[in-house]
């Protein structure tokens, strides 16, 4: 017949790399049951690892599902833009809508994608050669800093960096490690007399006319000054403006459950899949995860750098803590910040000044994301 | 190396003018459009 054993029998196709890629897919989807780490995101994720990764499955190869898959939606930066009107349509933008300053926060935020984009180029064809990171691979690498996903895979994608898998991934886990990451460098950075900051609870209130029509600013504003963070913010607006118009609930319930569960999965097992031993296990990968810690710790001091900025102008009226929630890993973020201003004062309630800024951030990110991708061509 | 540079310093600058221009009009919009009082009263 001319037919070998290891033409049909996957074990005998083994080998430690592959072995290694199918324990962090097991660990993966353990994490995302048993100590329930980003479950929505783990589970297909680790499920998709595995299913790459067994020898002779063909699910990566050309005309595979998964093969298929990557084409459709994420080389055309389609499943990203389709996740970002469900996001948009399940964040209330009111309690950045009553605090506008909290913007400010969620810019200064977003230093941790420049400072980690620089920090990766450093180490890459920037100068010290060490590690195989151009400038696009660098930018992208940054992404992880906008603790936003699907941003990271869209900005990735479209400068076809190899290590996207890999960046995905690690904006992923350290957006569920934000709890563990945040604290200690808001401490480290604040003084007991600026976590003490009482701030009032309730904002300025809005109408709701100002919330339909702030969809459609920011989109115009974003769009005629970072026209390359347009499909971003206008996919994210869009889900938003399905959400406050108040007249298209169906549509807007869809976007938040339907929509963006079936491309959660199906982003999830195309991401995993991606994941292929030959590609995903080099020493880059490795340093990714370690820059993408960066990331997080260096948008956390940014963000909390300006609150201190704000907390001397204003006389002492802005808590600094607030600004650790300018990225825009929402409502994570927010909570971290509102429960370590608790465990200083029980009586100190920030959570709807964090989750403006945390929300500010989500909309900064994106115009990140933009900026990368105007700047990085420029100068290539 | 100073071509990641500019596009820190840059991208930062893009960041907070497109930012400060949407907080410019969202005070602005706040101040034009009062909150509907929902008794109607």
């Amino acid at each position: 017949m001319g037919i070998a054993a290891e033409d049909f029998l996957g074990f005998l196709a083994l080998n430690w790399q592959i072995a290694l890629m199918l324990v962090i897919g097991l660990i993966l989807i353990y994490l995302g049951i048993a100590k329930k780490v980003e479950p929505v995101l783990l589970i297909p994720i680790g499920s998709g690892i595995v299913l790459a990764n067994i020898p002779l499955g063909g699910l990566v190869e050309s005309g595979g599902a998964f093969a298929l898959l990557r084409q459709a939606g994420i080389d055309t930066e389609l499943f990203p833009l389709l996740i970002f009107i469900g996001i948009g349509a399940m964040i209330d933008f009111g309690p950045f809508l009553e605090r506008p300053y909290t913007i400010l926060l969620g810019a200064a935020a977003q230093f941790g994608i420049f400072g980690t984009f620089f920090l990766a180029y450093l180490f890459g064809d920037g100068w010290l050669g060490i590690l195989d990171f151009s400038l696009k691979d660098a930018a992208s690498i940054g992404m992880i800093g906008s603790a936003d996903g699907p941003t990271s895979i869209y900005v990735s994608t479209v400068f076809e960096s190899s290590y996207a898998p890999a960046i995905v991934v690690a904006a992923y886990s350290y957006m569920a490690l934000v709890p563990i990451i945040q604290p200690p460098i808001m401490r480290l950075m604040t003084t007991r007399e600026e976590r003490l900051v009482k701030m009032p609870i309730k904002g300025k209130k809005i109408s709701q006319r100002t919330k339909i029509i702030f969809p459609l600013v920011t989109i115009l504003i974003v769009g005629f000054l970072a026209p390359k963070a347009t499909p971003l913010v206008g996919f994210l607006m869009f889900g938003n403006l399905l959400r406050e118009s108040g007249v298209v609930n169906r549509l807007s319930e869809a976007a938040q459950n339907e929509m963006a569960n079936i491309v959660t999965i199906l982003l999830g097992l195309t991401v995993g899949g991606m994941m292929v031993a030959s590609e995903f296990l080099k020493p880059e990968t490795v340093m990714i995860f370690v820059i993408g810690l960066i990331a997080f710790s260096l948008d956390t001091a940014a963000g909390v750098l300006l609150g201190k900025l704000m907390y001397m102008v204003t006389g002492g009226k802005v808590n600094p803590l607030i600004g650790a929630a300018g990225i825009s890993a929402f409502p994570m973020s927010a909570r971290v910040v509102h429960k370590v201003g608790l465990e200083e004062n029980p009586h100190n309630h920030l959570l709807m000044h964090a989750a403006g800024a945390n929300t500010a951030g989500q909309i900064a990110s994106v115009v990140a994301g933009g900026a990368m991708l105007m700047l990085v061509p420029l100068f290539s | 190396l100073l071509t990641a540079l500019w596009i820190v310093l840059l991208g930062m600058a893009i960041i907070f003018v497109v930012l400060g221009l949407l907080l410019g009009v969202m005070i602005l919009l706040n101040r034009l459009l009062k909150p509907e009082n929902k008794d109607g009263s």
